[in-house]
C-alpha cells in the first residue's frame, strides 16, 4: 500500500472522475458533424479537378522521351553501320590503294604475282633503284611498292 | 500506363529493326546445315624450286563462304599470302605469294589452306586454276595444283 502511494504511475493518482470526463468531451466535441453527402460532393469535385488538370510539362516530357529513344536508335544504327561485317587483313587499306595505278612491271599484258616478284628482286639487287619502281608514287622505292603490285595481282574484279 | 506501353513498343520496334539489319540476308535458316572445313592447296613443281605462285579457287557447286587463309607448310611460304579482302565471305579467291630467298621448296608442297564455311547439305565442288608458278630466277615453270 505504501509502495503504491510512492509510485507516480499509479492509476489511482490520475484517475478522472466520470463527471469531469463527460464535461470535457462535451466541451471539445465538434459543433456539428459533416453530412455524408457534403463529404462525398467534396471528394467528387476534388477527383474531377485532379483528373482533368492540364499538365503543362506533359508534352515536353513525351517529346524528351521520344528524342532520347530516337537518339539511342541513331547511335545504334551508326555503330552497326560503322562496324565492318568481316574482318579484313591489316593490309586492306593498301589493297584499296593498289586499285588505281598500273602494275604490269614485266609489261606482258597482265598483272600477276610475277610482277611483284620481279620488282622485289630488282629492289633487293641494287642500291640505286629506278624512279619507275616507285609504283605507289610515295617518293620511295621499298616493300610497299611490291605489296602494291601484289595486291593488284590478286584483285577479284579483273581478268588475270 | 498507356504512355509507358507506347514507349516500350517504340523502343522494341527500333531495336528489332536494328537487329534485322545486322542479319545477313544470305544467312542460312536454322534448318540449313553449316559446317567449317579446311581446303588444303598443294602445288607440285617437280625438280624446280618454287619461288612464286598464283592461283584462283572458286566454288562451282554448293554454297560456301571463305572465312580465312593460312600460309603454306614450307618456311618460304608460311607468311600469309596476298589475297583480296573482298574474297572473305565470298566463294571465289585469288591467292598469290613469292619468296626471293634461296631456301625454296621443291616437289609437292602445301602452299595454302583455305578455311571454308559450307552452307547446306550439297557437297561443294571447286574449280582450281593455277595462274602462274615461277622459279627463283623469275621464269615460269610447269607445276600441278591440287586440293584435298
Amino acid at each position: 500500500m505504501i509502495e503504491n502511494d510512492r509510485n507516480p504511475d499509479s492509476e489511482s493518482q490520475f484517475a478522472i472522475p466520470p463527471g469531469l470526463r463527460d464535461d470535457l468531451q462535451a466541451l471539445y466535441k465538434p459543433d456539428s458533424a459533416v453530412p455524408p453527402e457534403v463529404d462525398r460532393a467534396i471528394l467528387d469535385r476534388a477527383h474531377h479537378r485532379l483528373v482533368n488538370r492540364k499538365r503543362p510539362f506533359r508534352g515536353i516530357r513525351w517529346a524528351a522521351s521520344a528524342a532520347s529513344v530516337a537518339a539511342a536508335a541513331v547511335v545504334i544504327i551508326v555503330v552497326s553501320l560503322d562496324r565492318p561485317r568481316d574482318a579484313a587483313p591489316p593490309s586492306a587499306a593498301r589493297f584499296t590503294a593498289a586499285l588505281a595505278l598500273p602494275s604490269d612491271i614485266d609489261q606482258n599484258g597482265r598483272v600477276d604475282i610475277l610482277d611483284a616478284f620481279k620488282l622485289a628482286r630488282n629492289i633487293e639487287s641494287t642500291s640505286l633503284p629506278k624512279i619507275e619502281w616507285d609504283i605507289n608514287r610515295d617518293g620511295m622505292v621499298n616493300r610497299d611498292d611490291v605489296d602494291y603490285v601484289a595486291f593488284a595481282a590478286v584483285r577479284l574484279n579483273k581478268g588475270v | 500506363m498507356k504512355q509507358a506501353i507506347a514507349k516500350i513498343m517504340v523502343t522494341l520496334a527500333l531495336f528489332v529493326s536494328v537487329m534485322a539489319q545486322e542479319q545477313d540476308f544470305e544467312s542460312p535458316s536454322a534448318a540449313a546445315a553449316v559446317r567449317f572445313e579446311p581446303l588444303r592447296i598443294y602445288l607440285d613443281s617437280g625438280p624446280n624450286n618454287l619461288a612464286a605462285f598464283q592461283f584462283e579457287l572458286k566454288a562451282v557447286a554448293g554454297k560456301i563462304k571463305i572465312v580465312g587463309v593460312e600460309g603454306g607448310e614450307h618456311e618460304a611460304f608460311t607468311e600469309p599470302a596476298y589475297y583480296d579482302p573482298a574474297a572473305l565471305a565470298n566463294d571465289r579467291i585469288i591467292i598469290a605469294a613469292f619468296n626471293t630467298g634461296s631456301d625454296l621448296p621443291t616437289g609437292r608442297t602445301r602452299i595454302a589452306t583455305i578455311h571454308l564455311q559450307i552452307i547446306g547439305d550439297i557437297e561443294p565442288e571447286y574449280e582450281l586454276h593455277l595462274t602462274v608458278a615461277a622459279s627463283e630466277d623469275g621464269n615460269e615453270i610447269p607445276a600441278e595444283i591440287s586440293f584435298e
